[in-house]
């Protein structure tokens, strides 16, 4: 039995204004998770006033949630992956008429750098301390697989289904693997780059015909502001 | 009513039936996405008010229902069950698709997991286009379908002169026709003549706001 | 601590209630079915429940039926053309998806919306608000049988819809949102006539406060019933008002400084130590009326100037990563956008509430009664497109 709240006192609320993060707080979890990890800190990236991302092994991706959720961060926010791998079929908006572009396949990852093609990615915050981190783990290209957070975090359970259903990658010790959101016949990970749509495949990009020359990035900076806005973004998305 | 199976009814009489029945329209409401909202705003709100159009929203179940209305994107997991409230509804039916996604796709026309069109499992009698159409452009949609209603030989339909939904439906079914109800050539048991006069006897889907969708 | 009489029942019926399990009965189990399409689900949620007599014992949701895989879409639009397409994800509050991730590519690029059109965003943002939560207030009678609540509500929203088309264009799906600012200032007339509707609409809040929330039906079908205790609430991620109504202090709007004027206002955050379906509903009743406030507070406030900031013709984002996350009227809702330097975003995370706010429903589920099954969902609060995406 809940206790209910009694009529005649009203519930609270807060009215003070809460003292935002500095990058000193942010430095002293960076500094706390090394504690406890240890070697398992691969990278770290502070941007000043901004953010800040870790990454760390793929073995320890359980321990440093552990590590995290004792430090504070109680609250879960999202964990998925990135699929550094550029699109094979590029950005779909090319005229089929045009040669090919040649397309760069090098895989090139992101903040804190990576050494394998798929990387999961997780979010968790500090509610006290109003604070947030993302967490980077390479997922090994021979064996996807990482251990799973749901036993730590509930809300990761359906995360991690999704993330399986979306890029293919396992999750050790995960309840139930099951298929979220497609068709039980559906072949294939549809967030992996090299996944096609076909309807694009089979159906140019109709947006190609309004594809004219732009003037170029300098002249259009240095054009006033007044005719900036109204044709700028409408030329663009139209 | 024994006339209208033998196929012959007296056109007063078709003309008050066919009154009767677009009068009082069941609509069975297939709210699915964003649509649905603006379905909701033409079947629940006092601004709208659907109901002076003669057309009775909420039936308990699609087989008490006389047309329904698929409002939303329809995506492949969701498309069988569509399909399969469409076959609960009794004849006379009717179905009007309403907003892009329905239509052809909408938005999600590249996507994956998106069915490009509701026309690809039931057969439509009214598009209403629009991301979401304002609740206006559904009761025009409405009232063009009350139109048809009224214009439309029970009679005809019965002695199988019209190409009805449900043998539209059936015809779908059985790979006779495709789905704009155009026979699929390889039936060569039908001659030139019939095909031809099927094929200008199936109604026209009708858009609101004219023209053709593209 | 003296017990009001319907607190005092309330007790006594859960008692009972307790006292009733504790007996061994003989029953049968069964499995239910609600959905795909169910006049009580907002959307095309299923919920498969295992039943013993009229208690749940286990409950799943089944999500996936308005999936259309926004997450690979973004992928292949510029980044102008990703706004049409997040307007649908939450499509009640269709300005309140754009915010947040156009404030992260704004971060990425480093361009900042002059201080007009920050305030016009925050204005739009909490008429969004507005219009989102109020059809939920009213939705939330029909959930328990009363449909009076709903037409108030469709009558109301009309209000917001048409100040929303009046300023943007669109009724439902406004698109205004630009990189650097906003597409265009607002009409002639608007903030007078914004400040008539606001008023409309706080005395609609009074309306449904004694319709619904005044009603002895709907609280002992609403106080006690589903309690969701902080701990839990963030382990699964909970957000916006389900977090709050768990007594967890948290508002994104207040919490965290992003380019939105929501300093400028004088407004309060409530929370609610009960954690039930009550406090869940009350909470949201208190946050329109504080939208309505804002709105009033901010339209004496909008400074003059340009509406939009110098942006190059043709949008390329610079190579980076960046995590924006706003309180929108589901909770709260994120992107993590990944560029490289391309027309469009490499990856986008959508990181939506109600993906996370739905996936506490078997934890919350459990043991409930059936009756109980559409109360708790409602005042959960989802919509599907922000489940599914």
């Amino acid at each position: 039995m809940a206790q209910l709240s009694d009529d005649t006192q009203t519930p609270q609320g807060d009215t003070a204004p809460a003292a935002l993060p500095g990058d000193g707080l942010r430095e002293g979890i960076v500094d706390t998770l090394r504690n406890d990890i240890g070697e398992a800190l691969i990278d770290t990236l502070l941007k000043p006033n901004d953010d800040l991302w870790v990454r760390v092994s793929a073995e320890s991706w359980l321990a440093t949630g552990q590590a995290l959720k004792a430090a504070g961060f109680t609250y879960f926010c999202f964990l998925s992956a990135i699929d550094w791998m550029p699109s094979p079929f590029g950005n779909s908006q090319d005229d089929p008429d045009d040669e090919p572009k040649k397309i760069d396949m090098t895989i090139k990852q992101g903040y804190t750098g990576g050494e394998t093609r798929m990387q999961v990615f997780a979010r968790l915050t500090d509610i006290d301390r109003h604070v947030g981190l993302t967490i980077k783990a390479d997922v090994a290209d021979d064996n996807q697989v990482v251990d799973s957070w749901s036993q730590l975090f509930a809300g990761a359970n359906w995360h991690e289904r999704e993330c399986h259903e979306m890029f293919g990658i396992g999750f050790n010790n995960h309840p139930d693997l099951r298929n979220m959101y497609l068709p039980g016949d559906f072949e294939g990970y549809p967030l992996k780059k090299d996944f096609p749509l076909l309807a694009r495949m089979v159906k140019p990009w109709p947006g190609i015909v309004d594809v004219e020359p732009m003037p170029d990035f300098e002249e259009a900076a240095d054009a006033p502001a007044a005719e900036a806005p109204a044709s700028a973004i409408e030329g663009a998305e139209s | 009513m024994g006339l209208v199976d033998k196929g012959r009814l007296p056109a007063p009489l078709t003309k008050l039936f066919n009154l009767s029945r677009s009068y009082s329209l069941w609509v069975y409401q297939w709210g699915l996405a964003c649509c649905a909202i603006e379905m909701g705003a033409a079947f629940g709100s006092p601004r709208y008010d659907v109901m002076r159009l003669g057309v009775i929203p909420l039936p308990a179940s699609p087989r008490q229902a006389d047309f329904v209305c698929v409002s939303g994107t329809v995506t492949d997991k969701m498309a069988p069950a569509v399909k399969r409230l469409w076959e609960q509804m009794p004849e006379p039916k009717y179905a009007i698709s309403m907003g892009s996604c329905a239509n052809c796709g909408g938005p999600y026309w590249d996507s994956y997991s998106v069915t490009k069109g509701v026309d690809q499992i039931i057969p439509i009698d009214v598009y209403v286009p629009g991301c979401p159409p304002r609740p206006e452009a559904l009761l025009e949609g409405i009232v063009l379908l009350q139109q048809r209603i009224k214009n439309e030989d029970m009679a005809a339909k019965w002695r199988g002169d019209e190409f009805t939904t449900l043998q539209r439906t059936r015809a779908m079914e059985a790979g006779e026709v495709d789905r704009d109800g155009e026979l699929i050539s390889d039936t060569h048991s039908i001659s030139d003549e019939p095909m031809a006069e099927i094929a200008s006897a199936h109604p026209e889907p009708i858009v609101v706001g004219g023209g053709p969708i593209e | 601590m003296t017990l009001t009489d319907r607190q005092q029942l309330s007790y006594i019926a859960s008692q009972a209630a307790d006292a009733r399990l504790n007996v061994e009965l003989e029953t049968e189990g069964m499995t239910l079915n609600i959905g795909p399409q169910h006049p009580a689900t907002h959307g095309t949620l299923r919920i498969i429940a295992r039943l013993d007599g009229e208690q749940v014992v286990w409950a799943e949701p089944v999500a996936g039926y308005m999936h259309r895989g926004y997450e690979k879409l973004t992928e292949v639009r510029t980044f102008p053309q990703v706004t049409s397409l997040v307007n649908r994800i939450d499509w009640l509050g269709s300005f309140a998806n754009e915010v947040p991730f156009i404030l992260a590519a704004e971060k990425l690029m480093e361009v900042e919306a002059p201080p007009r059109a920050q305030v016009i965003r925050t204005i739009l943002f909490e008429l969004s608000r507005i219009a989102n939560v109020s059809l939920f207030l009213g939705d939330l009678g029909v959930q328990m049988g009363a449909i009076t609540p709903v037409f108030l509500a469709f009558r109301d929203r009309e209000y917001i819809l048409n100040l929303i088309e009046g300023a943007t264009g669109g009724r439902f799906h406004p698109n205004f949102d630009r990189i650097g600012g906003l597409k265009d200032d607002l009409p002639k007339g608007w903030i007078q006539e914004t400040k008539g509707a606001v008023k409309k609409l706080e005395e609609f809040c009074d309306t449904i406060d004694d319709l619904l929330f005044g009603n002895e039906i709907f609280q002992s079908r609403m106080r006690g019933i589903g309690v969701i205790p902080a701990d839990i609430a963030k382990d699964y991620g909970l957000s916006g008002a389900n977090a709050r109504a768990s007594g967890i202090d948290w508002d994104l709007r207040r919490d965290q400084d992003l380019p939105l004027s929501y300093d400028l206002a004088d407004w309060k955050v409530w929370t609610h130590p009960d954690g039930d379906s009550w406090a869940r509903c009350w909470i949201r009743l208190q946050e329109t009326r504080e939208s309505c406030k804002i709105v009033g507070q901010l339209l004496d406030q909008i400074p003059a100037g340009p509406v939009m900031t110098k942006v190059p013709r043709i949008i390329k984002v610079p190579e980076g990563e960046a995590w924006v996350a706003t309180e929108n009227p589901l909770g709260e809702m994120g992107y993590y956008v990944v560029s490289k330097g391309d027309l469009g975003p490499f990856r986008v995370k959508i990181r939506s509430a109600s993906f996370n706010n739905i996936s506490i429903v078997p934890w919350a589920l459990k043991g409930v009664y059936v009756p109980d099954i559409i109360t708790i969902l409602a005042s959960l609060y989802f919509i599907l497109g922000d489940i599914d995406r």
